[in-house]
This record gives C-alpha cells, sequence and structure tokens, in this order.
C-alpha cells in the first residue's frame, strides 16, 4: 500500500516538476510547482512526521507559492525573464542532473543506510520543540538573527518616502 | 397523430420498451455484477453479532429490526458515515443553508425590512429551495476567452478546500472526521489554499472587475492570516497540544476565551476578514467592482462557490466555538436516556414488536451536539451582525488594521499567555487544571 502511494507521489512530484520547468504559460509552470511543493508535503506524510507536512504546505504551498503567483501574474514576463533558447544548454542541464543525482546516489548507497526501519514512531513535535529550546538552541538563535536581518533589510529596501496626500490622510 | 413522433406505433413503443430492459439486463449481468463483486472483494465488511455482513445476509436481516438496528450502529461509526453526514459534510451543509436563510431574516429584520415573504407562505421559508432549484436549472456561461481548465476547476477546488476544513472540526467527543495531532497546523494548511483558489479563478475568467476583486482578495487574506496564526498560538502555548479534540477537552471548567480576550478579539476579525464580510468584503465590493472575483461564475458554479463560503462560515465559526469556547462542554442538559429503552426497547403500533438497544447515540454524545451546536449558532450569528450595521471599509485602512494593529494585538496575549505559564498558574501543571 505504501509502495504504491509513495510510486503514485513520486510520479506526481517528479511530473510536475518537470512540467513547472517545460510548461511555456508561467500560470501553469506555477501551479505545478505548486503541486511539486503539495506531493513533498505528501512524502513527510509517509515518513509519519505530519508537523513538517503541514508546515510544508502552510510555508510553501500557502505562501511562497501565492508569492511566485502573484510576481508572474503582475510583472510582465520579459522583466522576469530573458529566455534562452538553446539545445546545447538543454543537454548539458540534463546531464549535470543525472551527474549530480549519480553522485548523491553514490554517496547515500555507500554511507550504509540501506534499509528503513517502518515501525517507528510518529515524530513528536513537542519533542523537537524541547530540542529546539535545549541542544539546539544556538541553531535557534543563529536562524532568529538571519530571518531578523533578512526582515529588517527587506523593510530597508522596501521603504520609499511617499509624497503626502491631503486626502488620504487617515 | 402526434407532430413529434409521425411513425408512433404502439407495439414498436413495447418493443423497445423490452430492449431496453434486454439491454439493461444484460449489461448488469456481464459489467455490474463483476464490479460489485470486485468491490465486496476489496471493502473490508464489517462483523456485527459476530458474523460477517454480506450483502445477502443484510438483505434478510432488513425485515427484522431488532437484527437492521446492529448494522445501523455499525455505519454510524464508519469513516464513509462521518465523512458524508454527521460530523462531515452533511451536517455541515444543512446548518450552511439554514444559515444562508437565516442571514437574510436576520438582516432584514435588523434594517426593518421584511425579507423574504412569499415562497412558502409561513415567512418565506422555501425561498432557499427556489434560490437552489434556480441555480441548478441555469445556464453555465463561460467566457469566451477565460482559461477554461482553471475556471471549470476553481468552484470544485474551493467547495473541496471548505470540505476539508470542515472535516478538522470535532463536534462532540469521539465525533470528528479527521482528527490528527497537529489538528490546528492543518487548519492553518487548508486556510491557506484559499487565497490561491480565489486568484487562480480570477485571473481565468479574464475579466477586469474579477482580477481586481483576487487581487484584493488576496491581499486582504494573506494579511489577516499572520494575526490569525498568531493569535491561536497563546491557545497552544496554554494548552500544550495542537489537537483540536485535546484542546476541547481542555476547557472542562473554564473557557479560554477568560484567558485570552484579546486573542478571541483579532481571531474573530481576522474570520471576518478571511470570509470576506461586511465590513471587509472589498473582494465582492457588488457596489464598486461587480461581484469581485465571483463575477463571472453563473449558474451552479456560483452555487458551489457559495455553498463553500458557508461551509467555510461554518467551519470558522466551530473553530472559535472549539479553540475559545468550549466546544462540547456544557452542563448536561439531554435528558437521560431510561435504561427500560435500552434493554427492552420501545413498543410500535398494535402488534407491539420489542426493539431492543435502540438509542442510536449515547447521551454523552447528544448533549455535546447539542452545545456545539449552540454556541456554533450563536457566533455565527455574531458573524453576520456587521452585515446589518457596518459599511464597508477602504482596502488601506484593512491592510493597516491587519499589518500592524491585529499582529501587535495578538501578540500581548501571547506575552499574557507565556506569563501565565511561566507564573505556574494555568498550562501543563499549573494551579488550575
Amino acid at each position: 500500500m505504501v509502495d504504491a502511494v509513495f510510486l503514485a507521489l513520486s510520479v506526481l512530484t517528479i511530473g510536475s516538476a518537470i512540467v513547472a520547468l517545460e510548461i511555456r504559460s508561467l500560470i501553469y509552470g506555477s501551479i505545478a510547482l505548486m503541486i511539486t511543493l503539495s506531493g513533498i508535503a505528501g512524502f513527510f506524510l509517509l515518513l509519519d512526521a505530519p508537523f513538517v507536512a503541514m508546515f510544508q504546505l502552510s510555508v510553501y504551498v500557502g505562501s511562497v507559492a501565492v508569492l511566485i503567483l502573484f510576481t508572474v501574474m503582475l510583472v510582465r514576463r520579459e522583466l522576469i525573464f530573458n529566455k534562452i533558447e538553446d539545445k546545447r544548454r538543454r543537454y548539458a542541464g540534463i546531464g549535470l542532473m543525472l551527474a549530480l543525482m549519480l553522485g548523491i546516489g553514490m554517496i547515500i548507497i555507500g554511507s550504509g543506510i540501506k534499509s528503513m526501519e517502518t515501525n517507528s514512531p510518529t515524530v513528536d513535535y513537542q519533542k523537537i520543540g524541547k530540542d529546539f529550546l535545549t541542544y539546539y538552541s544556538p541553531a535557534l538563535i543563529v536562524m532568529a538573527l538571519i530571518l531578523a536581518a533578512s526582515v529588517i533589510g527587506a523593510l530597508a529596501l522596501a521603504r520609499r518616502e511617499d509624497i503626502t496626500n491631503d486626502q488620504r490622510v487617515n | 397523430m402526434s407532430t413529434i413522433a409521425p411513425q408512433f406505433r404502439f407495439s414498436r413503443f413495447v418493443g423497445s420498451l423490452f430492449d431496453i430492459i434486454f439491454w439493461i439486463l444484460l449489461l448488469f449481468s456481464l459489467i455490474g455484477l463483476p464490479i460489485v463483486f470486485i468491490i465486496l472483494f476489496y471493502i473490508k465488511m464489517p462483523l456485527v453479532n459476530h458474523q460477517l455482513l454480506t450483502p445477502y445476509l443484510a438483505m434478510t436481516w432488513m425485515a427484522d429490526p431488532s437484527r437492521t438496528l446492529p448494522i445501523i450502529k455499525t455505519l454510524l461509526h464508519t469513516t464513509f458515515f462521518h465523512v458524508v453526514a454527521f460530523p462531515g459534510f452533511g451536517f455541515a451543509a444543512l446548518l450552511a443553508a439554514a444559515t444562508i436563510f437565516i442571514e437574510r431574516k436576520f438582516l432584514a429584520k435588523i434594517q426593518l425590512r421584511v425579507g423574504p415573504l412569499y415562497c412558502g407562505k409561513v415567512e418565506g421559508i422555501l425561498q432557499l429551495m427556489g434560490d437552489g432549484l434556480k441555480l441548478i436549472s441555469k445556464e453555465i456561461i463561460i467566457p469566451a476567452k477565460a482559461d477554461k481548465p482553471i475556471f471549470w476547476v476553481g468552484p470544485l477546488l474551493f467547495l473541496g478546500t471548505a470540505a476539508a476544513f470542515v472535516s478538522l472540526i470535532p463536534v462532540a467527543p469521539g465525533w470528528v472526521v479527521a482528527n490528527p495531532s497537529v489538528g490546528l497546523l492543518a487548519v492553518f494548511a487548508t486556510i491557506g489554499f484559499f487565497p490561491i483558489i480565489t486568484v487562480l479563478t480570477a485571473w481565468a475568467a479574464n475579466n477586469k472587475w474579477t482580477f481586481i476583486g483576487g487581487l484584493r482578495a488576496l491581499h486582504q487574506m494573506i494579511a489577516f492570516e499572520i494575526p490569525l496564526i498568531l493569535s491561536l498560538l497563546s491557545i497552544v502555548i496554554l494548552t500544550g497540544t495542537l489537537n483540536l479534540s485535546q484542546i476541547v477537552e481542555s476547557q472542562q471548567h473554564y473557557w479560554w476565551i477568560i484567558f485570552a480576550p484579546i486573542s478571541a478579539i483579532v481571531f474573530f476579525i481576522c474570520i471576518i476578514a478571511e470570509l470576506e464580510r461586511v465590513p471587509f468584503d472589498l473582494p465582492e465590493a457588488e457596489s464598486e467592482i461587480v461581484a469581485g472575483w465571483l463575477t463571472e461564475f453563473s449558474g451552479m458554479m456560483y452555487g458551489l462557490i457559495q455553498l463553500g463560503t458557508y461551509l467555510k462560515l461554518y467551519a470558522f465559526a466551530g473553530l472559535f466555538t472549539v479553540l475559545f469556547l468550549g466546544g462540547w462542554n456544557g452542563p448536561s442538559v439531554w435528558p437521560p436516556l431510561s435504561p427500560d429503552l435500552i434493554t427492552n426497547g420501545i413498543t410500535i403500533g398494535p402488534i407491539t414488536a420489542k426493539i431492543a438497544g435502540l438509542p442510536l447515540f449515547d447521551q454523552e454524545m447528544l448533549n455535546g451536539t447539542l452545545w456545539f451546536v449552540i454556541k456554533t449558532v450563536g457566533v455565527i450569528l455574531v458573524i453576520l451582525l456587521p452585515r446589518g450595521v457596518f459599511p464597508r471599509i477602504r482596502i488601506d485602512m484593512l491592510l493597516h488594521t491587519g499589518w500592524y494593529k491585529l499582529i501587535g494585538l495578538a501578540f500581548i496575549n501571547i506575552f499574557i499567555a507565556l506569563g501565565l505559564l511561566y507564573a505556574g498558574v494555568l498550562g501543563p501543571g499549573g494551579l488550575i487544571q
């Protein structure tokens, strides 16, 4: 059963990822990207990690994909992309991907992870929280600082002096 | 002689009837029966009275009520029944339909109007049925330059997402369709799909009004999603769980609205904004942009979106009840079921057939459902109320409310909750349990 679901999810995820890259229409491309991200959430559900799956859905599908959709809809296509049609680039890309996959696969197979424990209990989100606040607290602090810095940076970049309009003052 | 069928002969008519019967029998025995058997092979049949329930046994048991009741009781606890009827779609759709009618009468009374009056003689109670028939019988018009696949799928996706949201709401102890350990996160994940569907359908209709409405909806939903999530964090801090049923169980003695009133207010405002209701109905502002992102929908496609909207309204009101108003908890007001009824059953008719084991639901479930419905209907009425009172606000005021004020207020209640937790008053292992 899990194998069938895994296969279906894999086909869905990889297929829609290819569609997202190859399709002409940008809107359909971003929809395919959403399906890819949802498929990854499905993988997390299969791995008994509903916490991560729900965050994948709410952050990547709910926010990031919406931002991509928003950008695609509002900005003209020529401003986002400067598309270069080139056969050699495409084949080089496919070759690079194959080489990377082979390399990563060799590393994973060589690392000794060959079997998977299927009956392990569900990942407890409370344990994740405890670990984050105790053992991994430096990582949490660094992440918080990076996020705060990026938010401040975004605010500084987006800031502009508005022309005051007397009619629109609250 | 009729002009529609000039070559009509009665013998041919009878012959064609026999022809149809022959084909039905042939197709059923060749295709229908094998399909039924293949399905029966894969479906896990329940054990009733220590006997595996086969369709033939079920047919014989239909004649005897005392043997039919266990089958019904088994059916009531299947996932199918949960999804289709009671805590799931049927129950929610019934409440949603009632909401549509009550909204019209309620607003009419607020504004000193009459509201629906003629359909069904008594205060227009059949108005809803008439509207439904009208929507079903209307033609579905697709704009010529619309993006057809997305335009067709949009209403279905909207209704499906709303139904997925409904499935997470626990109605009575144990009566919930989906009970994941991360229920609240599942709610956030489900809510996140609405802006995508809205903006995609708005874009697909290829109309400036729908697109303006869709962009407004996107702005509004994204701006109010963040305070919505933040306002619920204080509840998570106080209960220490994300499971909605456990959150209800933690409110046996007091409701969380007592300790998190600011969160409740912020959450309520966010609900109104997410539901696109007055005073935040900018995406559908009918006096500015025709009907916003719903402009191009006609017939049953519009009906599906309306149904989805009201399912979403029920689900949000139910979520408010579950998180802040104690869900199914309440004093036991349902009259106790007499033991005589359970053991001996009731007597029906002149023949006095005694049917044992009749109450299909226990008292706890009925009581819980009653309290849940009362509280949810109350919340729904409070959500409907501003529509009769307030005007629509400007989009810059709306975004200012969402991004500045509500996020700040939500943080205040998070700090209150943290203070209560660290002072040892509330929460896991606190003074008040």
